[in-house]
């Protein structure tokens, strides 16, 4: 005779460790995110596009055979007629799948979690551990108290923030796992009921916004030196300035400026997509800038960043004047950045993990940078850096997060 | 709602004992605990043990079943049973009574199984439940312990599960400690004068038990890591009898429940349900191996060539690797059309090798015993611990390398733990590597 207990625990004993593993999911998805920012997909979006990030799940890691001939699986051929040499598959299948050894989840081969999130979650992780680097208090021009917002999906809920949707897009995929998998037959005409687990809520949060009203200035280059891969790294660099400032005020107003030899305020549209033509007057972008801060943006009531973006050439002529005119402009705003681009930066990032001299002088190290020093803007700006005049270089994708990061990224860059 | 009472499980329990009884099978009690469906995937995240010390993998494969199932990938978890005295298994609440029925007649099945089989010889399965709370308690005293914390926990815990596999293939085989092998050698080279063997060698023979190694030679590791390693491999060897006979217990249980569920007769409203369950649960995955469709269509085969009285005697002293390479016959290879496929690097895609038949069935049959339970994970050894300290460590290649991506991550583990220089050998492409 066996004996029959009715056993009903108070406490949820997987709690703790679910979390852990929830931990260092989240952990991952931030660093998949670095992978992500720099892809062509997701620049010039809005904040409502879906981006899939895949995530990779959290390995345990043992010794296990790789995929070299000699390492042959067995299986079971069903009814199926078979034959030596028939092609079965395009990639190895994943391995131990229904071969238990007694302990299954060590099993996976390459797991990956598609963690499907919104532009603006996806700035939450990026920037959760950024600071803002607003240094004095604005008298703010518009007032903002706490705003309801809708953010995500959750599967608990009351009924009228049923997520219909997401609830029929859940079942569907449960649907269709269980006919992949035999457990429903689709011509049975059975029905496929929803389930409880497939019931989504839409989440809402309480939001409120410290600062409210900014004005991003972008300025770029757009000379004849300014090539499409350039202006490429400087549109996905803009792309994150812009997602950074927008996650963090109410109200963000984005001016245009590109310049060759003049320069002209432009549409978001043009200032990517215009042609490269002309020479290189950087003063010509910034004399602008403060034109338009004097007749539409006042500092007092604005939070004024600038970002300027270049290949670093410019009519040596012009350098002194820069320097004067990015002064001024360094008072006005909170931040301003100057970003150099050009492709020959490539492949030094390895000097800079080694040297970290990620603020002041990034790329100090650079050797053909030391012999002409003082015929760049580069060199010259280096007295006025500080807290809100930073230099950053731009040689490719990847140097982008980084870049960023030692704009924004306060002491933990 | 439940179709079911506790009257009518109790009813049907004692039905399949008796007949269990009459058949012969030899089992612990059984507990069953019936649970809801969220405490059925915690019990499968933490094996069945009812208590289990903390570590995020038990988190991750909760939400991993979590997910399955709700995808439909997985079905309901018919049984979960532990080998203990008495035996514990869950049913969960939700299920229908014929569910319930196959459940309890499969558990009898694997407590027998247990119980009789030699594999199981050294589990102690009286004091089991015990030696892993003890465990858990020990561990939770860590993570509490302000000077250790959490994150020291988890690291030596994620190295020590890393190579926890990398312990000898077969039960029974006890850690001897340095002075105890040293004594050995000292007797042996009392009797036989000629026998000069290098005593200064650590080890004097390769040692597969590396967890128990390490936790013995590392100079540096501190009192509560060596003993986090030692839980390690403690829980090790509970799992590894199970890892050995994964086909033929799971071949066993199904067996034994399509004999116990044929003598209740059962109303035709639940034993045509249960026809149903059992087919799903038995049938081949394509391109896969099912063990509990492998494992029941041989006993199967042994009963209907041998008899019953055979089958048992099977199931006491065979392991898998024993138990497929003894009955396993061409016959049978080609009725459930297995074949042997790898990845081709050349042509990039899979492509089937061997197919069971004349010339076939002999090689499918010896890479299927290759991919069975333990036989799936490389074995390597401690070789020695160089003056400098360097722990060498040694592959046994048989034509299938290692992957390299996951080696050099257990490399960086195991360099946690010893806390110097390791080596590690092996082969790749057929030229010798180093780590």
């Amino acid at each position: 005779m066996s004996v029959f207990r009715k056993h009903k625990s108070i406490v949820d004993r997987s709690a703790s460790d679910r979390m852990r593993h929830k931990k260092k999911i989240e952990k991952a998805i931030k660093e998949s995110i670095k992978d992500v920012i720099a892809e062509e997909s997701i620049i010039g979006q809005n904040g409502k596009k879906k981006i899939r990030i895949p995530v990779r799940g959290i390995k345990e890691y043992r010794f296990i055979y790789g995929n070299n001939e000699d390492n042959k699986t067995v299986g079971s051929g069903g009814q199926h007629p078979l034959k030596r040499g028939q092609k079965i598959g395009d990639k190895r299948a994943e391995k131990g799948k229904g071969q238990g050894t007694g302990s299954p989840s060590d099993q996976e081969g390459d797991q990956y979690y598609d963690v499907e999130i919104s532009l603006e979650e996806l700035s939450e992780y990026l920037f959760a551990d950024m600071e803002l680097p607003d240094l004095e208090k604005k008298q703010f021009r518009f007032i903002t108290d706490e705003t309801i917002k809708r953010k995500g999906y959750r599967f608990q809920g009351i009924r009228p923030r049923l997520s219909k949707k997401e609830t029929l897009k859940r079942k569907i995929r449960r649907q269709k796992m269980a006919e992949k998998n035999g457990t429903h037959d689709p011509e049975s005409g059975e029905r496929f009921p929803f389930h409880k687990d497939d019931l989504k809520y839409h989440h809402i949060k309480p939001k409120s916004k410290e600062n409210s009203a900014a004005a991003i200035f972008f300025l770029m280059d757009v000379s004849g030196s300014m090539s499409q891969d350039r202006k490429y790294l400087a549109r996905s660099f803009f792309f994150l300035l812009y997602q950074f400032l927008n996650h963090r005020y109410e109200k963000v107003e984005v001016v245009f400026i590109s310049h060759s030899t003049h320069a002209a305020r432009v549409t978001e549209d043009d200032f990517f997509k215009v042609g490269t033509f002309g020479g290189t007057i950087v003063s010509s972008a910034l004399e602008l800038e403060l034109e338009t801060i004097d007749k539409e943006y006042h500092p007092n009531s604005w939070n004024i960043y600038t970002f300027y973006c270049g290949d670093g050439e410019n009519w040596s002529s012009d350098n002194e004047k820069c320097i004067d005119l990015f002064k001024e402009i360094k008072d006005l705003s909170q931040l301003t950045g100057y970003c150099e681009i050009n492709e020959q930066y490539k492949g030094l990032a390895d000097e800079i993990d080694a040297h970290n001299p990620f603020h002041g002088t990034p790329w100090g190290t650079f050797s053909a940078w030391k012999n002409e020093e003082m015929e760049n803007l580069w060199a010259k700006l280096t007295p006025i850096c500080d807290n809100t005049f930073k230099k950053v270089m731009v040689g490719e994708t990847s140097h982008i997060w980084r870049a960023f990061h030692s704009l924004f990224g306060g002491n933990k860059g | 709602m439940t179709d079911w009472t506790e009257a009518e499980l109790m009813h049907w329990d004692d039905k399949i004992c008796r007949v269990a009884e009459d058949l012969g099978l030899d089992w612990h009690p059984i507990d069953y605990e019936i649970i809801d469906y969220q405490e059925m995937l915690s019990a499968m995240a933490y094996v069945g043990l009812p208590t289990h010390y903390r570590h995020w993998s038990y988190g991750k494969e909760y939400e991993r079943t979590h997910t399955l199932y709700n995808m439909g990938q997985t079905g309901l978890p018919y049984e979960m049973i532990i080998n203990s005295n008495p035996s514990i298994a869950y049913l969960m609440r939700e299920n229908a009574l014929y569910i319930h029925i196959l459940t309890m007649a499969h558990c009898v099945g694997h407590s027998d199984f247990f119980k009789n089989n030699r594999m199981f010889g050294d589990t102690n399965p009286d004091n089991i439940i015990d030696s892993f709370k003890s465990a858990a308690k020990y561990v939770r005293s860590l993570i509490e312990d302000p000077s250790i914390g959490i994150e020291r926990v988890e690291n030596i815990l994620d190295a020590a599960h890393s190579i926890k596999y990398q312990v000898p293939r077969f039960p029974g085989i006890k850690y001897k400690s340095r002075d105890q092998l040293l004594s050995l050698e000292k007797l042996k080279m009392i009797e036989n004068p000629n026998y000069a063997p290098d005593l200064s060698k650590v080890p004097l023979a390769p040692e597969y038990n590396i967890l128990r190694f390490i936790a013995e030679h590392s100079r540096d590791l501190e009192e509560w890591e060596r003993n986090l390693i030692l839980i390690v491999e403690e829980s090790s060897k509970y799992f590894i009898p199970q890892a050995l006979t994964k086909v033929m217990n799971e071949g066993w249980a199904c067996t034994i429940h399509h004999k116990i569920i044929n003598e209740l007769n059962l109303p035709d409203s639940l034993h045509l349900p249960f026809i149903k369950l059992h087919n799903q649960v038995v049938r081949p995955h394509l391109g896969q191996l099912n063990p509990y469709h492998l494992g029941y269509k041989l006993f199967e085969k042994i009963i209907e060539k041998e008899g019953f009285e055979e089958a048992m005697i099977i199931r006491e002293v065979h392991n898998d690797i024993s138990f497929l390479r003894f009955y396993i016959d061409q016959e049978f290879l080609e009725e459930m059309n297995y074949f042997s496929y790898s990845f081709k690097k050349d042509k990039k895609m899979i492509t089937i090798d061997d197919i069971s038949d004349d010339q076939g069935w002999e090689d499918v049959r010896s890479e299927l015993i290759k991919n069975i339970g333990l036989n799936r994970i490389p074995t390597i050894f401690v070789e020695e611990i160089q003056k400098d300290n360097t722990l060498c460590l040694s592959h046994e290649h048989d034509g299938r390398d290692l992957d390299l991506a996951y080696a050099t991550k257990v490399f960086e583990h195991i360099k946690a733990l010893w806390k110097d220089k390791v080596k590690l050998m092996t082969i790749v492409e057929n030229e010798a590597w180093e780590f």
